[in-house]
């Protein structure tokens, strides 16, 4: 069996490319609690509510696909409480709202002990999420399109 | 009462440095440390990914393996209750024993060896070839589908790669008019390294050393993705670290001999080399590393050849390459003549 030249050139290219992809300095893994990655504002992460916006008009609670939001009972009105556990991050409550009460924030990376602190009833909800916490000051990555490599990390 | 004078001449006995120390147990251990671990490193780099980091991290991971040794040290040894009890456990080791005992005959430098042979060469590879039969073994004793066909994928193999590696070493062997690996590398001192002299048994051996030790893209036996882990699959605990370090000493040995052989050996030697015996080791310690990084390289590039496309490269293509390759020396020696 004589290997034809092609079949020689083409085992000697994956070669040279994985020489190449050695020393290149450019990798996909974000290693996350060293660097955050700097989100847009349109960012669907946990949602914020303000109470005192709100009109009780129930609508983000019907619109919810997944059952997530649900009005209970503060007094005399009836507010909104979510249930992250079954959020699915859509956005239809934020679009669907009429004053605006609420608002996407840009934070998606907590983490609960128990499954009951994940059901937020009107007035948890409307403190917002808490700010994570990092023992270092993490380095900032900002993603970019490159046309040879895909993504790019670059720093702020 | 033995003196400290007295211990340090026993651990500096030939014998007993070589097979415990360099190019021994000791040496072997941090090799297959380091190179298991820069496989994963070098496949991580090619994939975009980090590989092994977290552990000693100032230095990329590099004791990763020594964490996952231990790991296999504390964990429970299963023996299946269907697997022959007796070969299940002893053909690993003896397999690891055999391709282990090898290192006996590799000399450090002309002056510090074990012993000196004029079969010394033939003695490695004859040893060398008694390892695969305790994977035959292994495949019957373990009762396990997975094994019994990782087991006679190497079966098949076999063949296919000794014996263009027994013909290109005879080549080489031609062309140096002797099978003593010391004088081997004394005759590549005085004229050129057999790389240059006889590039196509160099390139026979090479393949064949990837076949034999189931690196990419022949890691036919132990496939993952088909076959679990061949072989090995009922294996658990230190046992499974043995068979898993079998194929990484067979790599190491042959990285040697292919040093020894096509390299130089331990030439040339310069100045801080000449203070002792045991320094030109060193030297052929970094030729054999270099062959051994260019085999765990091809992990990142190769995907994995059928048995029949193996078998068709080992047969018609080695075997046929080192007969050139033998010729080719006969051709050579004739010349010089």
């Amino acid at each position: 069996m004589i290997p034809k030249p092609s079949t020689i050139k083409r085992h000697l290219e994956a070669i040279i490319t994985g020489l190449k992809y050695i020393f290149v300095k450019n990798r996909l893994t974000l290693r996350y609690p060293e660097m955050v990655q700097l989100l847009s504002e349109n960012y669907r992460g946990m949602i914020k509510y303000y109470m005192d916006r709100c009109i009780s008009c129930t609508l983000c609670a019907r619109i919810c696909p997944a059952d997530a939001i649900k009005m209970y009972t503060v007094g005399e009105n009836k507010l909104p409480g979510i249930n992250y556990m079954r959020c699915i991050f859509c956005g239809f409550c934020v679009d669907i709202c009429p004053k605006e009460a609420l608002e996407f924030t840009n934070i998606h990376d907590l983490a609960y002990y128990t499954r009951e602190e994940q059901i937020q009833k009107p007035i948890e909800f409307s403190k917002g999420p808490p700010k994570p916490i990092f023992k270092k000051e993490p380095m900032k990555i900002v993603v970019k399109l490159d046309k040879s490599r895909g993504l790019k990390y670059e720093r702020t | 009462m033995i003196s400290l004078d007295q211990i340090i001449r026993l651990i500096f006995f030939p014998p007993i440095f070589i097979t415990i120390v360099f190019p021994g147990l000791i040496a072997l251990l941090i090799v297959i440390v380091f190179l298991i671990w820069l496989e994963r490193k070098i496949a991580a780099k090619v994939q975009l990914r980090y590989g092994p980091l977290y552990i000693l991290k100032p230095l990329g991971g590099v004791i990763q393996t020594v964490a996952d040794l231990l790991r296999y040290l504390f964990a429970e040894v299963i023996i299946p209750r269907r697997a022959d009890k007796f070969s299940f456990i002893m053909a690993p080791i003896l397999s690891f024993g055999f391709a282990f005992i090898p290192i006996v005959a590799l000399p450090i430098s002309s002056k510090y060896f074990a012993f000196k042979s004029d079969l010394s060469l033939l003695v490695v590879l004859a040893l060398l070839t008694i390892a695969p039969i305790f994977i035959l073994i292994i495949g019957w004793a373990s009762d396990n589908k997975f094994s019994f066909i990782g087991s006679l994928r190497e079966g098949y193999m076999i063949m296919a790669y000794e014996v263009p590696l027994f013909l290109s070493v005879l080549a080489m062997a031609i062309l140096y008019n002797t099978l003593d690996i010391i004088e081997i590398v004394e005759t590549q001192s005085k004229w050129v390294w057999g790389i240059l002299l006889n590039p196509i048994a160099a390139f026979v051996f090479l393949i064949c050393t990837f076949m034999m030790t189931a690196r990419f893209p022949f890691e036919i036996s132990e496939a993952e993705q088909e076959i679990v882990m061949g072989p090995f699959t009922e294996y658990t605990g230190i046992i499974f670290g043995l068979c898993m370090s079998y194929s990484y000493i067979k790599l190491y040995i042959l990285s040697l001999l292919f040093a020894y052989l096509f390299l130089g050996g331990w030439y040339p030697i310069v100045w801080p080399f000449t203070l002792n015996p045991i320094m030109p080791g060193i030297i052929t310690l970094i030729k054999g590393l270099i062959v051994m990084i260019i085999g765990i390289f091809l992990r990142s590039v190769y995907p994995r050849f059928r048995v029949d496309q193996t078998l068709r490269i080992g047969w018609e293509g080695m075997f046929v390459l080192s007969i050139v390759a033998l010729i080719l020396s006969f051709s050579l020696v004739i010349l010089v003549k």
